[in-house]
């Protein structure tokens, strides 16, 4: 199953495409929205991707084990990450009332 | 099938980068995850599926949108100064990309291979196994990761918190 059946019924290239399109909308949503929550749900979306990536290379190398649990590693730094970024977020918003990326472009007060 | 769950997730993700209400694209991700999960499950990957549903789906949007709630951010702020240059090329930088990306997995000989040859479904992938290789293979990075989240805990309660 390859080229254009692969991409309609689920191949290995299917599953590629699928990953490298929600990586460039991710991509795209740190780039063009400037709400510093959005550009978070957008790293968010290419960690999601690479998972994808990760999991489809697992099950057409013969399911391997090795990969669920990296997959389970990922999740756990997404879930440090999370928390983190969300902190700093209200950290900000604590200081300069805005979650505006672009006013918060200086380091001074 | 496999069509539909890539639709969900790509369609989830389209209306989160362009939908204007922060909290509706915070749905709308919910959405993306659960297509993720259902194109994990035809990976023959159960488990996966279901770690991106209670993790992704439960706690992760939970937090996010916990914090658009509190922070009343619903809408983007208007535009400080306009840069419509950097925004197309951000635009063609990323059309170039994904283009590009997906002309050479399309044209890839070492991809077609691996997918020809990795054509029969494996086993569904089981908790026992997973848990097997996690604590056989992989134990010094399992207590990282615990330390790592503990961490991040700490680090979380600290950045929050007004006066420690």
């Amino acid at each position: 199953m390859t080229g254009m059946d692969a991409i309609l019924n689920g191949g290995l290239q299917g599953y590629l495409v699928v990953a490298l399109l929600l990586f460039a909308i991710g991509l795209a949503t740190v780039l063009l929205r400037r709400t510093l929550l959005m550009q978070f749900m957008g790293v968010e979306l290419m960690l999601n991707a690479a998972n994808v990536a990760l999991l489809a290379f697992a099950r057409f190398r013969g399911g391997d084990a090795q990969a669920t649990v990296f997959y389970l590693f990922i999740i756990a730094v997404a879930a440090c990450e999370a928390a983190i970024g969300l902190a700093l977020v209200i950290g900000l918003y604590r200081h300069r009332g805005t979650t505006d990326s672009d006013r918060a472009a200086g380091l001074k007060q | 099938m496999f069509i539909t769950f890539a639709f969900v997730t790509l369609l989830g993700a389209l209306g989160m980068l362009l939908q204007k209400n922060v909290i509706v694209a915070g749905l709308c991700m919910v959405a993306t995850f659960f297509g993720v999960a259902g194109l994990f499950l035809l990976l023959a990957n159960p488990v996966a599926a279901a770690l991106q549903i209670i993790v992704y789906s439960g706690a992760i949007m939970v937090l996010v949108l916990f914090v658009i709630m509190m922070l009343n951010s619903h809408e983007e702020e208007a535009a400080q100064t306009a840069r419509p240059v950097q925004r197309w090329v951000s635009v063609a930088l990323v059309a170039a990309l994904a283009f590009g990306a997906v002309k050479l997995v399309l044209t890839s000989a070492g991809l077609k291979a691996l997918a020809v040859s990795g054509e029969p479904m494996p086993g569904a992938m089981t908790l026992q196994k997973v848990g097997t290789t996690l604590f056989a293979e992989h134990l010094l990075g399992f207590e990282v990761a615990g330390i790592l989240l503990l961490a991040a805990m700490v680090g979380a309660v600290a950045l929050t918190k007004r006066n420690l």
